[in-house]
């Protein structure tokens, strides 16, 4: 469509000295016809503002372009009410990082005002998609952290649907003798306040609880997902066995092969093997619709299995920490073997050192507990000798202080040690051990052995949310089991919008994180329902009002999108063809750069918008000697690692033309073809760090450009060209100091080639 | 060392050595800052950090036989760099009342003299023995000049009856010094049966081992290289010295009174000045030493280390003992006699205390650091400071 613009240039910043602002400004005029266009000094001040205010209203701009600062300042300020607005940033990436009143600069300057006109041209005017309304929030989980999150949710104004699979509220709290206070001075432990909470819950007419059920199914979207709530029974493991298995084959077939999988042909046997959402609801169930989801399944003791050289199973007085709980919760401290009073204990840390990762499901709690545990003991027998031994000992925050406490108690004995042996002294058990503190290897005799266990999330033996995904109906999981979608940056999210995990499912944690983390969990799903009602996206591109949209007809089924989109939100229609559930969406493109037919666009991004911008560029003849180089940038991390470049006056080669991306994953190839037949000399992929500790804000986008640009050199060789003109980078946003290097090493390979000959043509 | 060790930790021991001044020993966390902070502390397994957990779990038989505790001179380096405040230096200093008073023959007199509550009779029994002396003397102050030493009861000629002061402090003495030499003989054996010496090491005798430690303590060559603390290191040793000097005076005075029968020389002329001298000067480095010690124990505990009861009460005799010492002298120059034979009373009240709870008292670390120093040089463990640093640097990580 066609947009009145005014083009805004400041002059500020060393701008206006550096660059001619009339040739600059001539570019707008001249080659673009811009409506409006004005040199100034510092547009953000409020009288400019109203300048371009006046503007707005008199001359009927439809889109504002402002040739100064950063785009990541000064937003709020750069807002107009329905206006497209676009940023030059002519700061940052030219005058404070390339030489001033330079003939190369200038040229710089000029293409990115090309640049950025032409991006601002290729708007287009679609609404948002504003069909999700529902609001309300379903809890899975009626222990501490499900009920803390209904109780915030409720408390703000929103019906809770609150799903428990036992026959009453309160989880493991209701097992536990004593917790922590989470007061000064620390030092004290108090009864579990479980059975508040579960009052509160209970006569919160805003909580709707379903007790001794499960969710058998979730279909549907952010903002209107249908939620199938089904009486516990044999069910569940006969669909958690069919699931389970399904995932194992999927595992199973993408470890085998590093190759892409071929969508086409497993994705439809995968979703076969799946049971479908029954046609006809035979059974006893309810039904509710809900906007967003806190997942607060929790969390099981780790299979004791690996405890039985330690005596668990052998000996009745070898139990576990859970089982300490309720030895303790009954008052008096006796040996399960003969009843007699218990007045040594050892605390074993368990360490599996036969697998991987053995503090996976571990945590400070491990540690906590057993402290907890000592403190037990120590307070109903004066003369008690509790021993602990860790591996790591673990006490968080003020949770020092009650290690403190429990360290000058002359009763507790700590040492670090891994455990070798329990076995029978006679009287009572010996406990033996290597690598202590003690600097030898050591035997106590104990009355009682508790061996701590982890906690691992029930996510791991089920689904527990049965989502009708196309994707299959687990949460996406790290490589340790978790539910991540970057737990670092993103804590709350999981990869699948809506739904937001917190307390123990999300890895092992104390009550009073599991309550923080409720409620967190709770604002955000609020949040979610909220933004979802309004047609924008959720964190982290919060409030983005475009969205994926489909030109269906030229869709050839390859299901590539559907498989690649990192949130699952596609599903599929019976002719194969993508059915999107936008409030799914996270609007990362990552599907758009996926597309070999080019067919999914936004309406602030598309592929024809990128590639007009790549077109847009200058590229002097060969005879010049000015290379181009078309670095396609990651918005996230790499641009703001460029602007601190700028920001640092960090000077780097002024060949380079950056054309910032939602992801990387966004590429397409078509841009590649555009800028080599173009006759740009070289193209530079900068996106974030993948791989276990990746930093991508879509969780595989870099990944997926780097295996695009794999398939690259087809392109390459039918064009006659090195494959070396392509380069691709990970580039943390802390990683700014490095920038230049890149990029003049980039070009320096370049000058090594001849002129793209394309150039010209 | 033993492979591996059963651990049954005396829960009693533990609160006996936080009730002895290590209260703050559960604290620590076995970072090492103290091992690596100590200067006099071997290379190999050093101190404090091993102590400090045996005295967490309440090792008794471990810390009771280890030799390493009297290597400590308890600069406190340690303490004021432990970053747990745990105080380690207080920490060695209680084990090594524990072993004093473990390795007490009588055991009794451990209890008298180790515990508060025994405060009164421990300095009662001296008080009432010179008192018994003082009555059968007659009590009374002899006219004229001051003469302290009645040589005859009828007439008398001095103010308190000599031979009988002999007998008993020599009495005293002999009782001390027997107790001392089992409680160290035993606490040898067990350190020989309990730190066996790796197979193959070369084993030195008891003799030069002995010489050895006595070469390095009598010149405080180890306590000097507490750097941090170094004026604790001078001020032991004008005690130290002072102490020697005045045990050479006394020794000198009784031979040249009982075996030859001359005038003691504060009836004497200018024969005597020599004697004067010695016992003079010796008195003032005591008194200095001891001045400058307790001032520091008052004025910066943090580097002196936290004071028991086992502290003051050594610290009170030997103090009062200095103390009257010099005033008596200084009383009777001035022409007051009364006040000076009064004094005198008392200085020989503390002198028997310090030479019956010699071996009980923490007096007793005389004898026991040098039989520990001479264990370690007997049995190799290096306790002088090695010529090059000890921390070399890190090799390099370029290969």
């Amino acid at each position: 469509m066609d947009h009145k613009i005014g083009v805004y240039i400041d002059t500020g910043y060393g701008i206006g000295e550096a660059l001619d602002i009339e040739a600059l400004s001539s570019v707008a005029t001249s080659e673009f016809k811009a409506t409006v266009c004005r040199a100034d000094s510092y547009w953000s001040d409020p009288e400019k503002l109203a300048i371009i205010r006046n503007d707005i209203a008199t001359e009927g701009l439809t889109a504002v372009i402002i040739a100064g600062p950063s785009s990541r300042v000064f937003q709020k300020e750069f807002t107009f009410e329905n206006i497209i607005t676009e940023r030059i940033n002519l700061r940052e990436h030219v005058v404070w990082c390339h030489p001033a009143n330079d003939e190369d600069t200038q040229m710089l300057a000029e293409d990115y005002m090309r640049m950025g006109i032409t991006k601002t041209s290729k708007y287009e005017d679609r609404p948002s998609f504003t069909e999700p309304q529902e609001k309300s929030v379903l809890v899975i989980g009626g222990g501490v952290t499900g009920l803390t999150a209904s109780l915030g949710a409720a408390g703000a104004g929103y019906q809770v649907y609150l799903v428990e699979k036992e026959p009453k509220l309160g989880g493991w709290l209701n097992k536990f003798s004593k917790v922590f206070t989470g007061k000064p001075p620390y030092d004290q432990l108090v009864d579990s306040p479980i059975q508040e909470k579960i009052k509160a819950v209970e006569s919160n007419d805003k909580i709707r609880v379903f007790l001794g059920s499960r969710v058998f199914s979730i279909s549907g979207a952010p903002g209107m997902f249908d939620v199938i709530i089904r009486p516990d029974g044999p069910w569940i493991e006969e669909l958690d066995e069919i699931q389970n298995r399904w995932l194992a084959e999927k595992k199973a077939r993408e470890n085998k092969g590093t190759e892409e999988p071929e969508p086409a042909q497993t994705s439809q046997e995968e979703a076969a093997k799946l049971p479908p959402v029954p046609e006809t609801l035979d059974f006893d169930h309810q039904q509710v619709a809900v906007g967003s989801v806190v997942l607060a399944a929790g969390w099981r003791p780790e299979e004791p299995s690996g405890l039985e050289k330690f005596g668990y199973g052998s000996y009745p007085d070898v139990i576990t920490n859970i089982q300490m709980e309720e030895l303790a919760a009954k008052g008096k401290l006796v040996r399960p073997s003969d009843g007699k009073e218990v007045n040594t204990i050892a605390f074993v840390e368990m360490v599996d050192d036969q697998i991987e990762h053995p503090w996976l499901y571990n945590s400070a709690v491990g540690s906590l507990v057993a402290l907890k545990q000592a403190h037990y003991l120590r307070k109903s027998n004066p003369n008690g000798k509790a021993y602990i031994f860790y591996e790591n000992m673990r006490a968080p925050g003020q949770y020092e202080k009650f290690y403190r406490s429990l360290q000058d108690d002359p009763g507790v004995f700590m040492s670090k040690g891994t455990p070798v042996a329990v076995t029978n002294g006679g009287s009572s058990l010996t406990v033996e051990l290597k690598d202590t503190l003690l600097g030898e290897a050591l035997k106590v005799k104990a009355d009682l052995v508790v061996l701590s266990t982890g906690m691992v999330p029930v996510t791991k033996d089920s689904s527990v949310l049965n989502l009708k995904y196309r994707q299959g109906p687990f949460l996406p999981e790290n490589p340790y089991g978790f539910n991540d979608s970057h737990f670092i940056c993103f804590p709350y999210e999981t990869q699948r919008t809506g739904i937001y995990t917190a307390g123990c499912v999300k890895g092992p944690q104390d009550i009073l994180s599991c309550e923080t983390d409720a409620m967190g969990a709770a604002l955000k799903a609020i949040q979610c329902a909220e933004l979802v009602s309004q047609g924008k996206a959720v964190h982290p591109r919060a409030g983005d009002e475009s969205f994926p949209q489909i030109f269906t007809q030229r869709c050839t089924q390859c299901k590539r999108c559907t498989e690649e989109c990192p949130f699952g939100a596609y599903d599929e229609k019976p002719d194969g063809t993508p059915l999107p559930n936008p409030s799914r969406c996270r609007r990362c493109a990552i599907c758009m750069g996926s597309c070999p037919e080019r067919i999914i666009s936004f309406r602030d991004h598309s592929v024809d918008m990128i590639g007009s911008i790549v077109k847009s560029i200058e590229v002097p003849d060969e005879y010049a000697e000015k290379p181009r180089v078309v670095v396609f940038i990651c918005e996230n991390d790499a641009l703001p690692a460029i602007d601190m470049a700028g920001i640092n006056r960090l000077t780097y080669s002024s060949y380079v033309r950056f054309i910032p991306l939602r992801c990387l994953g966004n590429i397409n190839m078509v841009w590649i073809a555009d800028a080599l037949s173009k006759g740009i000399d070289g193209i530079m992929l900068i996106g974030c760090k993948y791989g276990d500790d990746y930093q991508c804000h879509f969780v595989k986008g870099s990944e997926l450009a780097e295996y695009r640009m794999s398939k690259i050199s087809e392109t390459l060789a039918r064009l006659v060209l090195e494959p070396e003109r392509i380069r691709v980078h990970q580039l943390a946003i802390d990683e700014y100091s490095t920038v230049p290097k890149l990029i003049d090493d980039f070009v320096e390979t370049l000058s090594g080639f001849d002129p793209n000959p394309y150039k010209g043509f | 060392m033993a492979k591996d060790i059963i651990a049954e930790p005396d829960l009693q021991f533990t609160k006996d050595l936080i009730a002895a001044g290590g209260g703050d020993l559960k604290k620590c966390y076995q970072c090492a800052t103290c091992s690596v902070a100590c200067k006099v502390a071997p290379d190999n397994n050093p101190f404090p950090r091993k102590e400090m957990i045996w005295a967490q779990w309440g090792l008794k038989d471990k810390l009771l036989n280890d030799p390493d505790i009297w290597l400590c001179h308890q600069c406190n380096d340690c303490s004021t760099m432990c970053p747990r405040g745990a105080n380690p230096g207080d920490a060695l200093k209680a084990v090594r009342k524990m072993v004093i008073q473990n390795n007490a023959k009588p055991a009794f007199f451990g209890k008298l003299v180790g515990e508060s509550s025994m405060f009164v009779l421990a300095l009662g029994i001296p008080a009432v023995v010179v008192l018994l002396i003082l009555l059968i003397s007659g009590f009374s102050f002899p006219e004229g000049a001051v003469v302290y030493s009645a040589h005859h009861l009828s007439p008398k000629d001095g103010f308190i009856y000599l031979p009988l002061v002999q007998v008993i402090f020599t009495a005293a003495l002999v009782f001390s010094v027997v107790s001392l030499v089992m409680s160290l003989k035993s606490y040898w054996t067990s350190l020989e049966s309990n730190n066996p010496i790796p197979v193959g090491s070369a084993r030195k005798g008891f003799i030069p081992s002995l010489l050895e430690a006595l070469s390095e303590i009598l010149p405080h060559t180890t306590f000097k290289e507490c750097e941090a603390n170094n004026i604790r290191y001078s001020a032991h040793l004008l005690t130290f010295w002072g102490m020697i000097g005045l045990l050479v005076t006394t020794t000198i005075v009784a031979f040249n009174v009982d075996i030859l029968g001359l005038l003691p020389p504060s009836q004497n002329g200018p024969g005597t000045i020599p004697i004067k001298i010695l016992g003079n000067v010796s008195a003032i480095a005591f008194v200095i030493g001891l001045g400058i010690m307790l001032f520091r124990r008052l004025n910066v505990p943090d580097q002196a280390g936290g004071s028991s009861y086992f502290d003051w009460f050594f610290l009170l005799i030997i103090c009062v003992t200095g103390v009257t010492g010099v005033l008596t002298e200084i009383l009777r120059l001035a022409g007051m006699v009364g006040g000076a034979y009064v004094l005198y009373a008392i200085h020989l009240v503390f002198v028997l205390s310090l030479l019956l709870y010699l071996p009980f008292s923490k007096f007793a670390h005389l004898g026991y650091r040098t039989v520990a120093i001479a264990w370690a040089k007997s049995a190799g463990r290096n306790i002088m400071l090695p010529t090059q640093p000890k921390c070399v640097n890190a090799p390099t990580m370029e290969a």
